[in-house]
């Protein structure tokens, strides 16, 4: 791999633009992440964390700039283009886990498969294979909103993996986590990254900040990288 | 094919997710089944009516003549008969006495027809339309179910009477009654010989009201027609195919007419389906904002509701399609009955028939399925432009 | 003649159909009028959601169009039983001028919405959209052509009258008693037949050689010919192998061959060319997309299957009508 692997160059977003309620998220962010690290956004709460994040997800493209990620350039592309490099190259974990309550671990951890056209089988296969390694092959067919906070973060982290993503994203990953769990996750978090997996997190926990598996803290201030 | 398995992935999701909320669609079915029932029992029961007619008009004379006078039918002299020899093709011309009796004690208005089965071209297949099989002798008759009903009074009396128009009266005995399928138009016939029927009439010998062609190729029929019309312009001509096409078209309108009313319950329906379709619960904006950072496109949301809608159709029919079906062939549609046998050659008492045809089915799918999964376009799409970004939040 | 259930659900489903399509070309002028690619405003934002609205009209537009194709034939065919003289959906449709031209209509508004949709698929395959504004301006254009389906239909059932008999008319008859005939005039059936099989084998030539080499010129041509070979197995069908199927020398009818009473051979028969032709022509016709928008990956690749589609459906049509003559002609089936 390269090694800039996420690459921003001046990238700017700016939410609802021409519009009376037109937010300036991001300003100039100039930004290069290598291949197979694990970094940490931290900032205040509304500084910019999960916007930027978005923009390295791919969920929506910067309103200027140039983000290259994972070799793709994504300057004003359609959503259609977005979600298909997405798909191929992001696995998202979320702070409230996202989890869909009424469908089984197996069924939330195959969903995005789904569109892909693999079929049942296949989509068990591989399932099957992460829910050993996160050790919860035990809860593969219980609805998701029986089982336990810590068991849901590991069936997200699952579903995040299930089609093999270059780089993993985790929005405030801790947030509802007891200490153990806290570190239970990070432990994964160096297990993906020795994977060969890039690891982007956003937090002001501590714990992650602090966590030595980090090899680099970006700080976000109003919307721009603070330079300390 | 990728795109295949695509689909029958999406199918598969579809189906599960209809079930984990399937109090929300149930409540859209069954409203949806009904609207389905109404529609295709009616189209049914219209369409059973026609063919027992047209089956039963299939026995009818190939062209009637009748003669007219200040644009009213009067009674036609027998003599009209010889002026139509010279046409070439026509096989058989028979009087027929088709004529009114009042009955004053019930107030019902009896159809009396008088013919010389014997020197009618197929005469006797009249007879299979008869429960003894045995066509009128002199001062007998066959009854029409309800003819019997009040004459006989169901029971087994064989002799009885009806009044001249000068209120003597005129004896008969009963031959046989006119079999239940065939109730559509013989409910109220009383059949008789032609002399039986002139003397209840008080009708002069050389006179009947109308007179019968039979043609010998069926492909002539028109053409005979104009050739006596214009060889006797005092007379109506009137071809099979017309009396069908009339009865057809009496009943398409009325049919058409009721059709407007179902409309109005289907239009209502499809309100209440675009209401339930738009109206979103967090949770399903939170499950298709999930799908999507997950890596759905806009285009497998709308591929889901698409196949949502397919299910939520298809299921709606069959079961409102063949409780129609059950309830005109069961239970004779008891809902239409007043609507549809309003008029007076038609009489209750039949049994229906319905048939099952591509076109009738297909003809009912786009007038329920069509206008339902045209009403959830646009709420689908409103579900499927969700925001991906919505899930960070 | 509105008023009986035919009429109503082809009116509705037109409707519907020319409904959808206008909302679609809602889209399309705004696209047209304002799409930026580069800007991240909210209306680009809500443009581009409109784009997947406008195509999912189409898409359903052309599934009702197809039931409506189908409803109207069937629709004909019941009218008959209404209409003085007709005896089949031949009679019907010949009752007005309107008739044949709706159906014609129909088709056209099938194919033309196929064909919008194999452009959308184009188009959204490569980033840029390079086929954007084609697009929506052949959506445009497909507006009149629905709205003069709805128009024509309309006349037709407007003008469709069933002679009611009434007491105050002399003599009641029929019109057009003989319409029962023939669409077409006398047409050399030796010549026809041999077009037919002779552009038949032609066509699944061409087929082989364009799936292994899709040279364009060999395209173009195999469009044409498909366009002739449509136009010519409508003819056969009508004048040749309909009679046949019915086995009576004088019958010679299109519609006829949907009844069930012929087990609905029909839907085979228009099922199998009707596509066949479809995808026939828009192979050729996915050759004037210009090299340099770089979509020709994909291009070739549809190009690669409608030929073999076409090709498949192509046998399987000529099987499936020939058979009664077949049998008629040569095993001597009496
Ligand atoms: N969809 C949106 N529309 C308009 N403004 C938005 C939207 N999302 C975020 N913002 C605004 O953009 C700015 C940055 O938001 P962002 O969510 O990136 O911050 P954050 O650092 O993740 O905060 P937190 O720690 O609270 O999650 C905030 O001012 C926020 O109000
Ligand atoms: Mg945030």
């Amino acid at each position: 791999m390269t090694a800039s692997f996420v690459a921003l160059e001046d990238v700017c977003k700016i939410y609802n633009q021409g519009q009376p309620n037109q937010v300036r998220a991001l300003h100039n962010i100039n930004l290069v992440i290598a291949a197979n690290s694990m970094v940490c956004l931290q900032g205040a709460s509304g500084s910019g964390k999960s916007t930027l994040l978005s923009i390295i997800g791919c969920v929506f493209p910067p309103t200027s700039g140039r983000a290259t990620i994972a070799g793709k350039a994504l300057s004003r592309m359609p959503d259609r283009f977005l979600t298909i490099h997405r798909r191929n190259t992001i696995g998202f974990i979320f702070q409230h886990f996202n989890i869909l309550p009424d469908l089984t671990v197996l069924e939330n951890i195959t969903l995005p498969l789904m569109p892909l056209g693999i079929g049942p089988g296949a989509r068990k296969e591989r399932a099957e294979r992460l829910m050993e390694m996160l050790s919860i092959g035990h809860r593969s067919n219980f609805p998701a909103r029986q089982i336990s906070g810590g068991e849901l973060q590991r069936v997200a982290i699952a579903r995040a993996l299930i089609n093999d993503p270059p780089i993993v994203l985790a929005d405030e990953p801790t947030a509802h986590l007891d200490h153990t769990l806290s570190l239970a996750f990070m432990e994964i978090m160096r297990e993906l990254q020795r994977a060969g997996k890039t690891i982007i997190l956003t937090s002001h926990d501590p714990l992650i900040t602090q966590h030595p598996a980090v090899e680099r803290i970006i700080a976000i201030e109003d919307g721009e990288i603070h330079v300390p | 094919m990728m795109s295949f398995a695509r689909q029958a992935n999406i199918i598969d999701y579809s189906l599960s997710s209809l079930w984990r909320r399937r109090f929300k669609s149930l409540g859209v079915m069954v409203v949806f089944a009904g609207v389905i029932f109404l529609l295709a029992s009616f189209q049914m029961t219209t369409k059973a009516l026609t063919n027992a007619a047209s089956d039963i008009l299939a026995f009818a004379p190939e062209i009637t003549i009748q003669k007219m006078k200040a644009g009213r039918q009067e009674s036609i002299p027998l003599e009209y008969k010889e002026k139509l020899a010279v046409i070439l093709g026509i096989r058989a011309i028979t009087p027929r006495i088709w004529g009114y009796y009042f009955n004053e004690t019930s107030g019902a208005n009896y159809t009396v027809l008088g013919l010389d089965p014997f020197s009618m071209p197929l005469g006797d297949q009249l007879g299979e339309a008869i429960d003894t099989g045995a066509l009128p002798l002199d001062h007998e008759a066959v009854l029409g179910q309800g003819v019997f009903a009040e004459l006989a009074g169901g029971g087994d009396a064989v002799i009885f009477s009806l009044f001249r128009p000068d209120l003597s009266l005129k004896t008969f005995s009963r031959a046989g009654v006119f079999k239940a399928e065939t109730n559509i138009l013989t409910y109220d016939t009383l059949f008789m010989n032609l002399d039986d029927a002139r003397d209840l009439f008080s009708l002069p010998a050389d006179m009947a009201t109308d007179l019968c062609v039979t043609v010998a190729n069926p492909n002539e029929v028109q053409t005979i027609a104009k050739k006596i019309a214009a060889l006797l312009p005092d007379t109506r001509v009137v071809t099979r195919q017309q009396i069908q096409k009339t009865y057809q078209g009496v009943f398409g309108w009325r049919s058409g007419f009721a059709s407007i009313c179902l409309l109005t319950a289907l239009a209502a329906f499809i309100i209440f389906a675009w209401d339930k379709a738009s109206g979103l619960t967090p949770e399903e904006r939170k499950e298709i904002s999930i799908l999507k950072i997950i890596g759905w496109q806009t285009s497998d949301v709308l591929t889901l509701r698409f196949w949502e809608g397919v299910t939520v159709s298809t299921v709606s029919f069959v079961v409102g399609y063949t409780l129609a079906y059950v309830h005109v062939s069961f239970f004779e549609a008891s809902l239409f009955r007043p609507v549809l046998l309003g008029w007076s050659v038609l009489h209750p008492a039949l049994r229906l028939v319905p048939s099952v045809e591509l076109g009738e089915t297909l003809l009912i799918l786009c007038l329920t399925v069509v206008p339902y999964l045209a009403a959830t376009i646009i709420p689908a799409w409103r579900a499927a432009i969700i925001p991906a970004d919505s899930a960070l939040n | 003649m509105f008023l009986n259930s035919w009429s109503l659900a082809l009116s509705l489903l037109s409707l519907v159909v020319l409904i959808l399509i206008a909302i679609a070309v809602r889209t399309a002028i705004k696209v047209l009028c304002s799409w930026d690619p580069a800007s991240d405003s909210n209306r680009q934002i809500r443009l581009e959601n409109e784009t997947w609205l406008s195509s999912t009209l189409v898409q359903y537009a052309m599934g009702f169009q197809i039931m409506s194709l189908i409803l109207f034939v069937l629709a004909a065919d019941y009218f008959s039983q209404v209409i003085s003289g007709a005896m089949c959906a031949t009679g019907s449709l010949a009752a007005n001028q309107y008739g044949m031209p709706t159906l014609q209509l129909k088709l056209l508004g099938a194919f033309l919405s196929g064909f919008w949709i194999i452009l959308h698929a184009f188009d959204i395959s490569s980033e840029r959209y390079p086929l954007l504004k084609a697009k929506y301006i052949a959506l445009i254009c497909l507006l009149p052509v629905l709205a003069a389906d709805v128009v024509s239909q309309t006349l037709y059932l407007a003008n469709l009258k069933p002679d009611i008999i009434t007491s105050c008319c002399a003599v009641v008859f029929g019109e057009g008693g003989e319409s029962t005939g023939n669409l077409l005039g006398a047409v050399p059936q030796g010549a026809l037949l041999t077009i037919f099989y002779g552009l038949a084998a032609l066509l699944a030539i061409a087929g082989y050689f364009l799936r292994k080499n899709p040279r364009s010129s060999l395209l173009w041509l195999n469009g044409l010919v498909w366009l002739l070979y449509l136009g010519v197995s409508l003819v056969a069908i009508t004048t040749i192998f309909s009679s046949y199927i019915y086995a009576m020398p004088y019958h010679h009818c299109p519609f006829c061959i949907l009844k069930p009473d012929y087990g609905s051979i029909g839907l085979l028969i228009y099922g199998t060319i009707l596509p066949a032709a479809f995808f026939g022509i828009s192979a050729a016709l996915a050759e004037v997309i210009p090299v340099r928008l770089g979509i020709k990956e994909v291009v070739h690749r549809f190009q690669r299957m409608a030929v073999l589609i076409s090709s498949a459906l192509l046998v399987l049509f000529v099987l499936v009508v020939s058979y009664h003559f077949v049998l008629y002609r040569f095993m001597g089936g009496e």
